[in-house]
């Protein structure tokens, strides 16, 4: 703009010509020296922003914990100082330098995690019934979610104030808007496990509920439950975790115990989960595969996956598909009618790869918060 | 809460708005000054008028893009809070298949017995938990994705 402008100013020399041309001078200067230091400015305050959101909801989060574990488990005396010590509640994740043996512990790791919440929640909430007290670890686990999302995104926050390193602070700047859904997913919850609704992770539990409901139930692992369901010549041993409390249960031992029992004579293994959608995928998809549908820390289907290779037997997979936000949120309607499907996806998968006298085992995987059986 | 927050600014964020304040009031008079500098030599000399005019424009552009950029697109969206939505629960007889909808309540289940049926003799159960329907959103022209 100087340069096309210089000759014009040039031509009527007059102060203010020369002050404009300063000005000019001087801003371009500027913004050569300090351009990334108004870029790193800008992003912080884009963390802070964000960052005061987080800290309202992580509050309000544990505020309505407090009041749900106050109204249901009616503790005497007061639990905010208890809750505020078991938000800061971690777990050591396990050295892999040797790899071997890994899924044991992790397996002895998770039901160390499971039984300290649970004697937590039975402290905090003596009235609360087993599947109010299941519920009530899953709220304490939302808010012990958005907790850990605050602290670490204001340890990034203050860091990068304090070194002004642009490459801090924009490390954590660009995967802001993933935070903010990732954050907004967990907040969701909230109202789900106080009140006990069905979640969009508790549609594969759905769907063995529909399959399995008016059959004779039985404990094969824990917290698990199966029924034997005859169905055009076929039995489908049908299997969940135990509801309606907030529950995943023990699938892999689940699966491991039906075979064991039967001797590996299934024909087929049916998995139904909620899975991760696409951008630009309908909510409440359901999409047919193989493998094991399911998730966590990777030791349930670790374990599902050596049982079925040792008796070699396939496994199918159906996915009810859903987006972050749907996963710990009350359920969607869409994702409640993608059960009917799923039903009928298992049905037709029975017809298609066995035969009449084959038995078939329906695993039912996710939190069956809000489901019976 | 709305203490906290304001307790929450830090004393550099509160520093660093006032500055970006000053930064555009000093920008934004200096811009009206150009404009007006500019319409006053209008007359006279042209070229010097389009400078001053250009340099004013210019200004109030700088403060335009100053105040968007400024607001992140985070603070755009809708605020962080804990949503509650309405969930019902549907409930059915399975002798006589008469429906009901009520709004969910603390312990329902689905697959639950769980009223007498106003019809007949039989318990109504709860076959369906699910989220009120949102309002539709505009449709967005993707419908060839």
């Amino acid at each position: 703009m100087v340069f096309l402008f210089g000759p014009v100013i040039q031509a009527q020399e007059t102060d203010l010509n020369v002050i404009l041309q300063m000005i000019y001078s001087f801003a371009f200067i500027i913004y050569l020296f300090y351009a990334q230091k108004i870029q790193t400015f800008q992003m912080l305050r884009q963390i802070e922003v964000t960052l005061r959101k987080i800290k309202n909801l992580k509050e309000e989060a544990r505020n309505q914990t407090i009041k749900t574990l106050v109204e249901i488990g009616k503790p005497s005396g007061d639990i905010a100082p208890r809750v505020d010590r078991f938000m800061d509640f971690f777990g050591i994740g396990l050295e892999n330098m040797d790899p071997a043996g890994i899924v044991d512990k992790m397996d002895h790791f998770l039901k160390t995690s499971k039984h300290i919440y649970e004697a937590e929640v039975r402290v905090l909430a003596p009235n609360a019934t087993p599947t109010e007290r299941n519920n009530l670890e899953n709220l304490i686990e939302v808010s012990q979610a958005l907790n850990i999302y605050y602290k670490v995104i204001r340890h990034f926050y203050l860091l990068g104030k304090k070194t002004m390193n642009i490459y801090i602070i924009m490390q954590i700047n660009m995967i802001l808007p993933q935070l903010i859904q990732m954050v907004e997913a967990y907040s969701s919850g909230i109202q789900a496990f106080q009140e006990g609704m069905p979640i969009g992770d508790g549609v594969g539990a759905i769907v063995a509920a529909k399959l399995m409901h008016g059959y004779p139930q039985r404990d094969i692992a824990e917290e698990i439950v199966a029924a034997e369901v005859p169905y055009e010549g076929r039995t489908l041993i049908v299997f969940k975790a135990k509801g309606p409390g907030g529950s995943v249960g023990n699938p892999d031992e689940g699966l491991i115990n039906i075979l064991n029992e039967r001797k590996g004579k299934v024909k087929i293994i049916i998995t139904v989960d909620a899975a991760g959608k696409l951008e630009g995928e309908p909510v409440g998809q359901v999409s047919e595969g193989i493998g094991a549908a399911i998730g966590g820390s990777g030791k349930e289907k670790f374990k599902m996956e050596e049982v079925t290779n040792k008796y070699k037997i396939p496994m199918h997979a159906i996915a009810i598909k859903q987006g972050m936000e749907h996963v710990v949120a009350p359920l969607v309607e869409p994702l409640f009618d993608a059960t009917d499907k799923a039903v009928e996806s298992v049905k037709r998968i029975v017809m298609e790869y066995t035969e009449p006298g084959d038995t078939v085992v329906v695993a039912g995987i996710g939190n069956t918060m809000g489901v019976g059986q | 809460m709305g203490e906290k927050k304001g307790n929450m600014a830090s004393a550099a964020g509160m520093t660093a708005s006032w500055i970006a304040y000053a930064a555009i009031l000093i920008v934004g008079l200096l811009s009206l000054f150009s404009l007006y500098m500019g319409f006053i030599n209008y007359a006279e000399n042209v070229d010097i008028a389009i400078i001053y005019i250009f340099i004013g424009a210019a200004g109030f552009a700088a403060i335009g893009y100053m105040l968007l950029r400024g607001k992140p697109n985070v603070a755009k969206q809708e605020p962080l809070d804990v949503k509650k939505v309405e969930v019902y629960t549907t409930l059915e007889c399975p002798k006589c298949q008469q429906k009901r909808v009520r709004d969910f309540k603390r312990g329902d289940f689905v697959f639950k017995d769980d009223e007498p049926c106003t019809r007949c003799d039989g318990m109504m159960m709860i076959t369906k938990i699910a989220r009120k329907k949102e309002e539709e959103k505009k449709k967005e022209e993707l419908s060839w994705l």
